[in-house]
């Protein structure tokens, strides 16, 4: 098959990775702020986006692999062809577009991983795969990110709590966090923009040496990274809402210092694992960050039902996406008219989501609106105003002291 | 295998840092609170039916707080003290930001 042919839908497919990239890890961010009112949705999904176009510019250091290490690469393992690329990244765009539909936050890194295992799988048997680096990088961090950033969130919630707690009716001013959500969530977006555009500049990169366009060891061209700069800002503003929806109002119900708690856990935990030598996915943090603020505020509840369906999420991505690389990687061995088949067949499966989810849509209007609940008034659940008498502030009772 | 130890550490710093700057920002407010100038900032959206409040609403219970800063029984003195804490403790969250920044960004730490 023509060889500059399968580079251009490399190419072509990898930037609509980066895309779908930027609107599922929108709400990682941007989820917290809106939920709180801090900003208004769609200014919310700019500055993100803004931010993330600026993080693509900041680092140029490129993933040098991009299976970080999975797969068994060079000799003696598999040939990272453009072909294995190109059932990789299909894996992973149509396991990426079926989590949006289902508005669940998962990581767009553990999906690439999960098309490129398996298109490797296909091509060169289950040997290719190093399963111990699998449990490693994808398995055990899947447990360990929401755990970390549901610990430190619950902590710092309960801190901001307990200092701003005033028992003597005057007002605590809790309202000020949502300033500080702007900056917390801010440094979220903008860590995420420096990370998450490298990784499409990756595949991008290694396609075009691998192809032998481009020197071997030489970084990526600067059309590369204004493109992949541009696709991930432009997924980004495009605001994955169906995800903002389940991580801004569908875990917990989301105060303005529990939103400031969770953005700085997100930010505080993912600058660690970064720069210490533990990576750990920005999706997972950040959920983990709004459940364990949720459980930190005293009256507020968690919907753990929720909270399992994004866990089951994050079980099935690998294999789900590895599964969809396969049947892509099979098709793509056939030659180029497998490699249409997999064209016509992808494209299909993307408008068919596009369409169910224009059936409900989600947007900026109403991803955060009130869900109309059974059993509470119409008027409550319709979002209108409606008139509450503020209740007089009861004097706590404090406990009478008991003699020893 | 997976370095724990690696782990033991990103977890403490993550926790510290997330605490500190958390702490920070809550004490800074609390002591906007105390000095009298509590923090009102109402939400650009309304998002939750139950916090749905009119604008004259929201204007009668913001004269109401204030009413109640009035009656604050510290003294000028005290209320400058506590205004002068919270600007720090402020600043020290925005150093921290700019931390995070440095951190962020690869030409800063290379």
């Amino acid at each position: 098959m023509d060889l500059t042919l399968i580079v251009v839908l490399v190419i072509a497919l990898a930037l609509f990775f980066d895309f779908t990239n930027g609107f599922h890890d929108t709400a990682n961010a941007m989820a917290t702020p809106i939920a709180t009112g801090a900003m208004r949705p769609r200014v919310a999904v700019a500055l993100a986006a803004v931010l993330n176009l600026i993080g693509a510019f900041l680092s140029t250091e490129v993933a040098k692999t991009i299976s970080g290490g999975i797969i068994r690469e060079g000799s003696g393992g598999v040939q990272i062809t453009p072909v294995l690329i190109f059932a990789g990244l299909v894996g992973a765009i149509v396991w990426n577009m079926v989590t949006w539909l289902y508005g669940l936050p998962s990581s767009s890194s553990h999906a690439l991983f999960g098309g490129l295992i398996g298109a490797a799988i296909v091509g060169a048997g289950l040997q290719a795969i190093d399963f111990i680096v699998v449990l490693d990088k994808v398995i055990l961090p899947a447990l360990i990110a929401p755990f970390t950033a549901g610990v430190v969130a619950w902590g710092a919630t309960k801190l901001a709590y307990w200092i701003t707690r005033r028992y003597d009716g005057r007002p605590d001013g809790r309202g000020g966090f949502r300033y500080g959500q702007i900056f917390s969530s801010s440094l979220v977006a903008l860590s995420h923009g420096t990370n998450d555009a490298q990784k499409t500049m990756g595949v991008i990169t290694l396609t075009l040496i691998a192809a032998g366009i481009q020197p071997l060891g030489s970084g990526p061209q600067i059309w590369v990274v204004i493109a992949c700069a541009m696709a991930i800002a432009l997924g980004t503003y495009s605001g994955g809402w169906r995800i903002i929806r389940t991580l801004g109002r569908g875990l917990t119900e989301i105060k303005p210092a529990q939103g400031f708690a969770a953005e700085t856990s997100t930010a505080a935990t993912i600058l660690a694992s970064s720069h210490l030598g533990f990576a750990l996915s920005t999706t997972q943090v950040a959920s983990g960050s709004v459940i364990g603020s949720g459980l930190g505020r005293r009256g507020s509840s968690v919907r753990w039902g929720t909270a399992g369906r994004i866990g089951l999420g994050w079980l099935l991505t690998l294999p789900s996406a590895a599964v969809v690389g396969a049947v892509a990687g099979l098709l793509a061995n056939l030659g180029p008219v497998g490699v249409g088949i997999d064209l016509v067949l992808g494209l299909a499966i993307v408008v068919y989501i596009f369409w169910r989810a224009s059936r409900n849509r989600v947007s900026s209007a109403n991803a955060v609106a009130p869900l109309p609940v059974q059993g509470r008034s119409d008027v409550a659940a319709s979002g209108k105003v409606v008139k509450i008498e503020k209740v007089k502030p009861l004097k706590r009772q404090r406990p009478k002291k008991e003699s020893a | 295998m997976i370095d724990w130890a690696a782990f033991v550490v990103v977890f403490a710093a993550s926790l510290i840092g997330a605490c500190v700057v958390v702490a920070l920002y809550a004490l800074g407010t609390r002591l906007l609170a105390v000095a009298g100038r509590a923090l009102f900032v109402e939400p650009v959206e309304f998002t939750d039916a139950i916090t749905v409040l009119t604008p004259e609403r929201a204007a009668k219970l913001q004269r109401k707080a204030e009413k109640a800063q009035r009656k604050n029984p510290l003294s000028t003195g005290q209320k400058r003290l506590a205004l002068a804490a919270a600007c720090a403790c402020f600043t020290l969250c925005g150093l921290a930001v700019l931390y995070g920044l440095y951190l962020i960004i690869p030409f800063f730490h290379q």
